[in-house]
């Protein structure tokens, strides 16, 4: 397969994900980029706690920072989501071959009306 | 929440088989059963735990045949619900055969997998056929709520694409 991820990334991806706090950042972000400040508002946090969790989502590619201003605002990168997404396009194959095989286990075990039933 | 929203970072499948629900959760539940479908083709399958009940250890290896002899992989979890004919979940990751995880380095294969994953299986009868819901969610060790935060994922992923195609 020529569509190689990067296992580790898309664990850190998983990682980043699994909390809350970052996941309302990066629902707040899907609508536009912000300052820290900006995201820090809507939570009971630290300036310093608030930029914690953004620097787990710039590790995992999800947050980048734009250079070009002083209060460099955070934006989001979806490229890690669609990571994600290809691991369940797979997952999905796997799945779907699996329930053949079991529908085929059924009908040995249990020939159905209608069906030629299989003597094996 | 519309279905293709869902089998964007999860994995949702819905199916219906000519089998009572009993039978559909002995396949689920019983070894034996369980090594003769789950695969993957040419595969053969060794269940060397199954104890199906909450907190419950399973351990299933696969044995595939390489043009450099058999490989076999172990997938090591643990049962988190067990409703008899109604539901089961419970997780995966890879393992050694004594079912220790490996870490990411040890992992050789697949691409692209989560360190661990959860599934869910939901049985319903309908008279005399069985409907299944099976959901396949990649989740970090240390998340209990495998749940919300897929369907948080969702509406994240469901914006990002908003996002991309107006920037476009």
């Amino acid at each position: 397969m020529a569509s190689v991820i990067d296992e580790d990334r898309l664990t850190e991806t998983f990682a980043a994900l699994a909390n809350s706090t970052r996941r309302a950042i990066l629902a707040r972000l899907a609508e536009g980029e912000a300052s820290v400040n900006e995201l820090a508002e809507p939570f009971a946090m630290t300036l310093p706690a608030i930029s914690k969790h953004i620097k787990v989502l710039e590790r995992a590619g999800l947050v980048i920072r734009a250079r070009r201003a002083q209060y460099r605002p955070c934006a989001l990168d979806p490229a890690p989501l669609e990571e994600i997404s290809t691991w369940a396009q797979r997952c999905r194959t796997e799945w779907e071959s699996r329930l053949d095989r079991m529908d085929d286990y059924l009908a040995r075990l249990a020939p159905r009306p209608g069906t030629d039933g299989h003597d094996d | 929440m519309t279905e293709d929203n869902v089998a964007h970072d999860a994995v949702v499948i819905e199916r219906s088989f000519a089998a009572p629900v009993e039978l559909l959760w002995r396949l689920w539940t019983e070894p034996e059963h369980f090594a003769a479908w789950y695969g993957p083709a040419g595969a053969r399958v060794v269940v060397a735990k199954m104890d199906v009940r909450v907190g419950g250890a399973r351990l299933v290896g696969m044995e595939v045949d390489t043009p450099g002899g058999p490989v076999r992989m172990w997938l090591v979890g643990e049962y988190r619900e067990v409703a008899a004919h109604k539901r089961i979940v419970y997780t995966e990751s890879l393992a050694d055969a004594e079912g220790n995880a490996l870490s990411l380095d040890e992992r050789g294969m697949p691409h692209g997998h989560p360190t661990t994953t959860e599934v869910t299986v939901e049985f319903s009868d309908l008279d005399g056929r069985t409907k299944l819901v099976l959901t396949h969610v990649g989740i970090p060790a240390d998340s209990p709520g495998a749940v919300g935060w897929a369907m948080a994922l969702d509406k994240l992923a469901a914006h990002a694409g908003d996002q991309n195609t107006r920037q476009r």
